[in-house]
């Protein structure tokens, strides 16, 4: 493994029990694309996890193998201490595809009825959809519905018994922003009531606004496993932002120590920091008066961007 | 599971194009080729007519294209769209979704094989001998059609995407020759009678052909068909499970 993946997590965070999902040293490979790498983690009851990595980063590829709907070519992936296909078949996983297709020319209410018939512990259809958000499209057809309501109609298929683990593959793709919230607070009470949740996405907002468990995977590797601010910790930058009176001389600002990227625009500036306390001190050794100073520190975007940028240069660029 | 069953079916009889054109096509196909002869002909040393011979052979040949056209492309496009990758997420076992799939195309046949029937008699003038021969006419090739219906789900789940219907057609026009759906095995060369035997389109064909004579069908046609049937289901839901490929 490379030196970059770093366990994040302590150990006290993920409480007892067995894990609900673990992966072995698990590898996939599609013909020359290697598209999950030695990939090794757990998942522990009621962790809501989210799979962070950009496109092409084998988050599917990882979904799919925990779901059984691919096998791995070398590896074990359990769920539940058993195969992922006997976990399904008692009801256990409850999962939204990025590719999942509905069935054509029957109504949602009939699709939902369906899910709940073949589910071992269903709830009652009505309430499932109810929690959907779609009764008010129960009697369309499935193939006549906008993305957004599509989704909402697979968030339905997927929670239609209690499942004790839900997967997402970029659930809110389509979704605008109200639906999108409301989405999320469906997804809460569930982790709420006690379910795994591990969802894939793109959008670095939503995986720090309800994770509280973030692996980032990037070219099937798993290159940073933990908390979102401990994520941004080992981006290990910090930001710091102040104002300078008379003239700057952004040479000067260079000679900085720890810094990891200076902007400067008008009055303001940028500094990215991997030791925010020493390069604060030094901006006063100076003799700079820094005005309005901020330190806080990245955002996870920012964080998340540093690292796969960091593991990328490693690589040399090569797959 | 029985929702499945139900709502497959619903949905079939929701596609109307699809209900239209393979209910209408035997007839329309009989009509042609039927169309010219005289109900006065005999054939060989039967008491049977062209008219009735054909009926017999549309009906069926119709119903094994209904199903198997149907089937084996509606499937293959289910796949690509990923809804069966959904399905695969629930505890349907594979039986479930290929009896499924088999009632929906039983839906369609029944009535394209009564339509064949009804048009033979009114257009031209086809007459049985004894009434338990329609009734078993359209048992048999009811029945007889689920062995296809079957084999159209294992074809689903082999091919993909573009290469479904050439192969299906492949399939098809290869079984539909051989099992002597659209000429006498009888003008074959002997190896090749010798493979025609062994296929199923012949024991489906032999069915039909056996009641029209006033017999009962052959145990062997029978027992080869029921032989089909339980290798194209178990094939078509061992695949269903297996399906680990994207389409
Ligand atoms: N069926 C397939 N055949 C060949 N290569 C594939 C297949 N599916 C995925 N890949 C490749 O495997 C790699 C990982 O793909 P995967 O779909 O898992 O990424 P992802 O992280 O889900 O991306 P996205 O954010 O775009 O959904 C990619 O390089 C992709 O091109
Ligand atoms: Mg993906």
């Amino acid at each position: 493994m490379t030196t970059s993946a770093i366990e994040l997590t302590g150990d006290g965070r993920h409480g007892t029990g067995a894990p609900v999902v673990s992966f072995g040293n698990v590898n996939k490979s599609y013909g020359s694309v290697h598209a999950v790498r030695e990939l090794d983690f757990q998942l522990f009851p009621g962790e809501t996890v989210a799979l962070l990595g950009p496109n092409g980063a084998g988050k599917s590829s990882t979904l799919d193998l925990l779901l059984g709907l691919r096998n791995a070519d070398s590896g074990t992936v359990e769920v539940f201490g058993t195969s992922p296909q006997q976990a399904i078949v008692r009801g256990k996983v409850g999962a939204m595809l990025q590719s999942g297709g509905l069935m054509e020319d029957v109504t949602v209410r009939e699709i939902v009825r369906l899910a709940c018939d073949l589910h071992p512990r269903a709830y009652p259809a009505e309430q499932v959809m109810e929690t959907a958000g779609i009764t008010e499209i129960a009697d369309r057809m499935v193939n006549k519905l906008s993305g957004g309501q599509e989704q909402r109609v697979r968030f339905a298929l997927a929670t239609a018994g209690p499942n004790e683990l839900i997967v997402l593959d970029e659930p809110t793709t389509g979704m605008d922003v109200t639906v999108r919230q409301a989405f999320w607070g469906a997804m809460r009470e569930q982790a709420q009531a006690g379910r795994t949740v591990l969802f894939a996405t793109h959008y670095l907002e939503e995986a720090d606004a309800i994770a509280d468990r973030v692996i980032v995977l990037h070219r099937g590797r798993v290159l940073a496993d933990g908390s979102a601010a401990e994520i941004k910790a080992k981006a290990g930058a910090r930001r710091i932002v102040f104002d300078l009176e008379g003239h700057i001389d952004e040479r000067t600002l260079r000679g900085l120590p720890c810094l990891a990227a200076v902007e400067v625009s008008g009055r303001t500036v940028r500094i990215q920091s991997h030791d925010a306390d020493a390069t604060v001190h030094a901006l006063y050794g100076l003799g700079l008066y820094p005005r309005n100073l901020e330190v806080a520190g990245l955002g996870l975007e920012q964080a998340f961007i540093a690292i796969t940028d960091a593991a990328t240069a490693e690589e040399g660029g090569d797959r | 599971m029985n929702t499945l069953v139900k709502l497959e079916i619903k949905r079939t009889l929701r596609n109307k194009k699809f209900m239209f054109f393979t209910v209408l096509y035997p007839s329309a196909l009989y009509l042609l080729i039927a169309g010219g002869a005289k109900t006065s002909e005999t054939i060989g040393d039967t008491h049977l007519s062209l008219p009735v011979l054909f009926m017999v052979s549309m009906a069926s040949f119709g119903a094994l294209t209904a199903v198997l056209m149907g089937n084996s492309e509606r499937i293959a496009k289910e796949r690509e769209k990923g809804w069966v990758r959904q399905l695969r997420l629930t505890s349907l076992p594979g039986r479930g979704y290929v009896a499924a799939k088999i009632a929906s195309a039983a839906v369609v046949t029944l009535p394209s094989i009564i339509v064949v029937f009804l048009v033979a008699v009114m257009v031209k003038g086809v007459r049985l001998d004894a009434a338990w021969q329609w009734i078993a006419l359209t048992v048999a090739i009811w029945a007889g059609s689920i062995v296809f219906a079957a084999l159209g789900v294992a074809i689903g789940y082999l091919a993909t995407g573009d290469a479904v219907r050439p192969i299906t057609m492949i399939i098809y026009f290869g079984l539909s020759v051989l099992g002597g759906l659209w000429m006498p095995t009888a003008t074959f060369p002997q190896w090749l009678q010798n493979i025609a035997d062994w296929m199923p389109t012949h024991a489906y064909a032999g069915l039909g052909q056996a009641i029209e004579l006033g017999n009962a069908p052959h145990t062997k046609d029978i027992a080869l068909l029921a032989v089909y049937l339980v290798l194209f289901a178990g094939a078509a839901a061992w695949l269903y499970r297996k399906d680990t490929r994207k389409a």
